[in-house]
């Protein structure tokens, strides 16, 4: 391809991108997952299987899966989601017991080799119940600041009403086009 | 009340599936409150099996959630599949066929960690540990996920399925023909979406003993004829208001009733369904008030009139060979009568 035409599908052209979506047991993983298909009239058949959806923004074309589960699958894992671009992480804001085990999760989920690139997008999500930690709370609770050579950000969400999930989306759209 | 004939019953407005029952409530609690049930996890887990007017997507739910008292459910529901003698794809789509799998990865690890369990001990020495077996039935689903979901764009061909299950096999390898047959068999056949029966009426309409128009005697104090599309079915009359609707104006389950011909002095060709022995008794049943609430009938007796004499005999024919007997409700009502004449004295 010539350098043009590059230039042209890199301006133009939709890119893929691949997102893993992981969080503890309703954490709102499958609320974000249907508030990204917002608008759209989906008439896909139904398949049995994991949830995956996939939804264009801003030109890029991304496929998120809800995944996860005990370490004993990880194996699988490997393989499967060595192009992933980025994780989406959602954390229940509410959940003060469990926010100790949810930085569990992500520090395990990001040990990964496969995953050692991927971008890290946090939704601190259910900030319309009141007893929410904010997302500052969020990031000091999971120890985001820790963190050493990776993208990350955060953002305030509340899936039921769809508040905050585009502006997470943007985020992974600039830094996916800014990185190319 | 037995749980088979309220299901029936309810099967009309007042539930579409189990989404509307208390099941759909998110704990437990209503089920172990229920009187209707024991508060067992093998009498729960019995009834969502027989899944009788039930949602599968609802018992999914059920099945799939974290409290402890949900998985125990869970096993004890695996418990009571035969796995014998299957090979594992055909063991899976029996169970992924008696429930809608959710589609969260927590609730999919979950099942298929109970379902290795029982797979396992259904057929000892197929797999070296409960754990290849759950890791390889979670690669399945995965499998099934990439290979039928329109949303997947990337196919993975037999190298990949095989090369992601790599050292599965507590460290080793699972010999490649099984991994090959896996992958042939979800390709050429995704899993099924199981049919709910709780959540789409017509499926249950759909092969009915007889099926027609007939004139049908109002309940109330006011008694007018109406005409009703009438559908045998299951032990059960359905009557509509029109053929296309969905969802039945009134359900008469046949349980005990007896069906004789009548002489009407308005109408030609009548039969009545009635209670016998105990005519005053109301006749169990339920129909949909015109604001949509599902009530209790109130008919005594049920009379009906068919368009000709031929209609009517083969009407009381089928509806004679769908009554069902239960002695139970004899003896139900022979004891009601009996306290009521003591209470006359």
């Amino acid at each position: 391809m010539g350098a043009f035409a590059s230039l042209m599908k890199g301006m133009f052209g939709s890119k893929e991108m691949r997102i893993l979506m992981v969080g503890l047991d309703a954490a709102g993983k499958t609320t974000v997952l249907y508030k990204l298909k917002l608008g759209e009239v989906v008439t896909t058949i139904p398949t049995i299987g994991f949830n995956v959806e996939t939804v264009e923004y801003k030109n890029i074309n991304f496929t998120v899966w809800d995944v996860g589960g005990q370490d004993k699958i990880r194996p699988l894992w490997r393989h499967y989601f060595q192009n992933t671009q980025a994780v989406v992480f959602v954390v229940d804001s509410n959940d003060r017991e469990r926010i100790g085990e949810a930085k569990e999760e992500l520090m395990r989920m990001l040990a990964e080799d496969e995953l050692a690139d991927a971008k890290l997008l946090v939704f601190a999500n259910k900030q319309d119940l009141p007893n929410a930690m904010n997302a500052a709370e969020i990031t000091d609770k999971l120890a985001l600041h820790t963190l050493c050579n990776r993208n990350w950000y955060i953002q305030a969400t509340c899936a039921t009403t769809g508040d905050g999930i585009y502006e997470g989306l943007n985020w992974l759209a600039m830094t996916i086009k800014k990185k190319k | 009340m037995r749980l088979k004939a309220w299901a029936r019953v309810k099967r009309g407005k007042a539930c579409r599936g189990i989404n509307r029952w208390p099941w759909a409530e998110r704990s437990s609690t209503w089920t172990r409150r229920s009187s209707l049930l024991k508060n067992t996890s093998d009498d729960i887990a019995q009834f969502l099996y027989k899944g009788e007017g039930l949602n599968k997507t609802a018992i999914g739910d059920y099945l799939g959630e974290r409290d402890d008292f949900n998985i125990e459910v869970l096993h004890a529901f695996l418990e009571l599949h035969e796995f014998s003698d299957l090979n594992l794809v055909q063991a899976l789509r029996q169970f992924l066929w008696s429930f809608r799998l959710p589609g969260e990865a927590q609730k999919i690890d979950r099942m298929m960690e109970a379902f290795a369990l029982r797979y396992c001990r259904c057929n000892p020495g197929v797999f070296q540990s409960t754990d290849t077996c759950y890791v390889l039935s979670f690669a399945v689903i995965m499998l099934n996920t990439s290979l039928h979901n329109p949303n997947v764009k990337d196919k993975p061909s037999v190298q990949r399925f095989t090369a992601m299950n790599r050292g599965i096999n507590d460290g080793g390898d699972l010999p490649e023909e099984l991994l090959r047959n896996l992958f042939d068999s979800i390709k050429n056949e995704p899993f099924k979406i199981p049919e709910d029966d709780g959540n789409d009426l017509t499926h249950t309409f759909f092969n009915p003993d007889r099926e027609g128009w007939l004139l049908k005697l109002g309940g109330g104090r006011v008694k007018t004829w109406k005409r009703r599309w009438f559908i045998l079915t299951d032990n059960c009359l359905y009557y509509f208001e029109y053929t296309t609707d969905k969802e039945p104006r009134g359900i008469i389950p046949l349980e005990n009733l007896s069906i004789r011909e009548v002489d009407d002095s308005k109408k030609p060709n009548c039969f009545e369904l009635f209670v016998s022995d105990h005519r005053d008794q109301v006749i169990k049943a339920c129909k949909t008030e015109a604001d949509g609430r599902v009530v209790e009938g109130n008919h005594t007796f049920y009379r009906i009139s068919a368009p000709t004499a031929e209609e009517k005999d083969e009407w009381i024919n089928s509806i004679k060979a769908a009554i069902s007997k239960d002695p139970f409700y004899e003896m139900l009502a022979a004891r009601k009568k009996k306290v009521s004449s003591l209470k006359g004295l």
